[in-house]
């Protein structure tokens, strides 16, 4: 990619760029082609399947090799004892028949047998007194080992050597010529395993010919195997790359999955639903603002444009720019109120947290709106006591957002009723009355979004051009809260908010304003 | 009194010049950090108007640098970024106080008027505007010789216009001032306020003291008629 862009650089250079670029940008498997997390699952699987076969096929012919060659040596041991015991018994018992001994030592040694077989005779001095015709010129005396006592049990002291050519095992004993052990002998044997050895390497190559080749299958197979049982991956991808954000309705769990993926599906729609869900109210919310935004600004537009078209008094420019003051007073107001829920909703927001005499504040606030109230011959009343634990202000915000809209829509002699009431388990429920006119249940639901309108008047509800209860929401949100709304229509509107309890107190030293 | 206004945005300085220098005040323009901060270190201000988001040099910086060389200017910050760690950050190095745009003018010429009050504050005991007359001890208004029966709040909202007459207050301004609301509210609370105050201070007497000021606020003063 970075290559491309600097064509006249020599290969070297432009891909150590490639691998500088790699750790700025996006994968750093580019950089470490080998990690196993990055590597692909088929590739996995083909590997742990060639990786298992070899495992096994190596101990299955290890194990097949150590036993033929344990066995071979057990042939060749018994050999080896069996002609010592026979020289021994013939040394000792018959001294005197030199004969036998000769004709065993010269004429059958290795006849007839499978494993061909050496003897030899020294006296004390060692001098050859007798040996099987060819070993001087095979092996010598002295490449021998050392005679030792014959024991019973195991053989010791074998040597296995390589002489013109061939594989020998040595060995050498004492024997002592007749019964009472005149005379030491040293009887010197040697077999010719070359033909075992050879049989050895051949079934070594063979087993590791097995090995190769079938963890070679095992790879191949094993990756047919991965591809196929990845296939519905590839399948479920595919169906998921075909959603896009115009088609947000469709969704994947219709088909039949296997067992995992299907889960899989199930929360990927899961996910779909709650994305969909944002999507039409973000788009809802757009639609709203454009719509919000339009009044102001079409209002501004014509008033320039037709103060504008011919020259005019000062007291009408006045007049005019005054009008436009006040739309610009609304779009201000507009903003605030986006970008205080804007930042309520960032997860991260938190509220000083302090403990204060809820009744205090409501009581500020209806100060506030006495005014306002005494105009409108609408009588607010206050009723309960409790302590919340939050943000003062906040609070104040959401009681007098609750205030303001239920003077709005309570008719002159009404009443609103503000009651505060500690709950059992120490949350604080606050419920704002009024003897309005009341919502229809269709538009209930929706009352708490922002822009909404409960279709019931033009006026913008209270609090910021209809953001005024969207913001009540949010503060409760913040706290942890809730809020909740309830009407009759004809006798009125309740809004409950909802503090809980166990909030800690935060350290102070906070910002309150929010 | 002078003022340094450091903005980037050409419109909004330009507004703000004229406004402040129509309101009495000495203006100097910067419009790049660096530019702002050599003002502010070469030349004498009462307050330096000093917008966050700036060219070679962000609001912060300047201030920063401000504070470090030992200057004691009171700084008014303009943001539009209106985060609560944003505007930590600005009074944590010294700002004296912030405005988010949008923002009223009215809103930043009440501002910089109560920083320049700022400093050994002393309530006066007595006040008169015109035949108004305030004993703040008593918490007692009398205009003409005849004391008004006030609630209250409706003594706070006369005598914060009082104390400020010839300036005009917004309504946000006079929300935190008298009811310590510290957020728009969308309905007419503040007017119905001074209409009802009007009709004890103002329906009986002549001149009028409290006018309307369309699309700013409200303000008190003698007017010839």
């Amino acid at each position: 990619m970075c290559s491309k862009n600097v064509p006249s650089e020599s290969g070297e250079t432009a891909k150590r760029r490639i691998g500088e670029t790699a750790t700025l940008s996006v994968s750093p498997s580019r950089r470490f082609p080998v990690s196993w997390r990055t590597l692909s699952i088929t590739r996995r699987l083909t590997l742990l399947y060639a990786a298992s076969t070899a495992a096994l096929l190596l101990l299955a012919g290890g194990f097949l090799y150590w036993t033929l060659k344990s066995s071979l040596e057990q042939t060749r041991h018994g050999l080896l004892a069996s002609k010592i015991e026979v020289l021994r018994l013939l040394l000792r018992e018959q001294p005197e028949k030199a004969q036998a001994l000769a004709s065993e030592v010269e004429h059958e040694a290795g006849e007839g047998h499978p494993l061909k077989y050496y003897l030899r005779i020294l006296d004390e001095q060692d001098r050859v007194l007798l040996e099987t015709p060819g070993l001087e010129k095979l092996i010598p005396a002295e490449l021998f080992p050392p005679p030792v006592e014959v024991t019973a049990g195991p053989l010791k002291d074998v040597q296995q050597k390589r002489q013109a050519g061939r594989s020998f095992l040595l060995m050498s004993v004492r024997a002592p010529t007749g019964t009472a052990g005149r005379e030491q002998r040293t009887l010197q044997i040697a077999v010719d395993v070359s033909a075992g050895a050879a049989l050895l390497t051949n079934y070594r190559n063979k087993l590791l010919i097995v090995l190769v080749a079938g963890t070679l299958f095992a790879a191949v197979a094993g990756g047919w195997v991965a591809r196929q049982g990845m296939r519905p991956l590839a399948d479920i991808t595919k169906a998921a790359q075909h959603i896009t954000a115009s088609q947000l309705h469709e969704r994947i769990a219709g088909t039949q999955w296997p067992r995992e993926l299907a889960e899989l599906a199930a929360a990927f729609d899961a996910m779909l639903d709650r994305l969909e869900d944002s999507f039409t109210r973000l788009s809802q919310f757009s639609a709203d603002l454009a719509h919000e935004l339009r009044t102001p600004i079409n209002n501004l537009r014509g008033e320039a444009e037709v103060a504008l078209a011919r020259s005019r008094t000062a007291e009408e420019y006045q007049h005019i720019l005054a009008s436009s003051l006040e739309e610009h007073e609304r779009l201000s107001r507009m903003i605030d109120g986006l970008l205080f829920l804007a930042r309520a909703d960032n997860p991260k927001a938190a509220v000083e947290r302090v403990r204060f005499d809820a009744r205090k504040e409501i009581e500020a606030v209806r100060e506030f709106y006495e005014a306002l109230a005494g105009e409108q011959d609408v009588a607010v009343t206050c009723e309960g006591n409790a302590w919340v634990t939050g943000d003062p202000m906040l609070f104040r915000r959401a009681v007098s957002n609750l205030l303001a809209n239920a003077l709005k829509h309570t008719p002159a002699q009404g009443r609103v009723r503000v009651a505060l009431r500690p709950l059992d388990d120490q949350a604080v429920e606050l419920c704002v009355r009024d003897s309005g006119a009341g919502i229809a249940p269709e538009h209930l639901p929706k009352i708490f979004d922002r822009f909404y309108r409960a279709g019931h008047s033009g006026a913008p509800a209270a609090g910021g051009a209809g953001l005024g209860l969207a913001i009540v929401q949010s503060i409760m949100r913040l706290h942890g809260g809730s809020a909740s709304v309830q009407s009759q229509v004809g006798q009125g509107t309740t809004f409950t908010l909802r503090f809980p309890a166990g909030l800690p107190p935060s350290p102070a030293g906070k910002m309150t304003k929010m | 009194m002078r003022i340094l206004i450091v903005e980037d945005e050409r419109k909004t300085a330009a507004y703000l010049q004229k406004g402040l220098s129509e309101s009495g005040f000495v203006v100097d323009v910067a419009h790049r950090g660096d530019d702002g901060l050599h003002l502010a270190l070469t030349q004498e201000y009462d307050v330096i108007v000093l917008d966050v988001m700036l060219p070679a040099r962000d609001g912060w910086s300047v201030l920063a640098a401000l504070r470090q060389a030992g200057r004691p200017t009171p700084v008014l910050f303009l943001t539009a970024r209106d985060a609560v760690p944003d505007r930590v950050k600005g009074l944590e190095l010294g700002a004296d106080d912030y405005l988010v745009k949008p923002f009223a003018f009215s809103e930043l010429l009440a501002r910089v008027r109560s920083i320049l009050r700022r400093g050994p504050s002393r309530q006066p005991e007595t006040l008169r505007v015109a035949d108004l007359e305030f004993d703040f001890v008593r918490h007692k208004a009398t205009r003409g010789g005849q004391r008004l029966d006030l609630t209250p709040k409706e003594f706070a909202l006369l005598s914060l216009l009082a104390q400020r007459h010839g300036e005009v207050l917004s309504r946000t301004l006079i929300a935190e001032q008298v009811w310590d609301m510290h957020f728009d509210s969308d309905t007419n609370v503040v007017d119905v306020a001074v209409r009802r105050l009007r009709r004890k201070v103002d329906d009986a007497f002549a001149p009028k003291l409290i006018h309307t000021v369309r699309g700013s606020g409200y303000v008190l003063e003698e007017r010839p008629v």
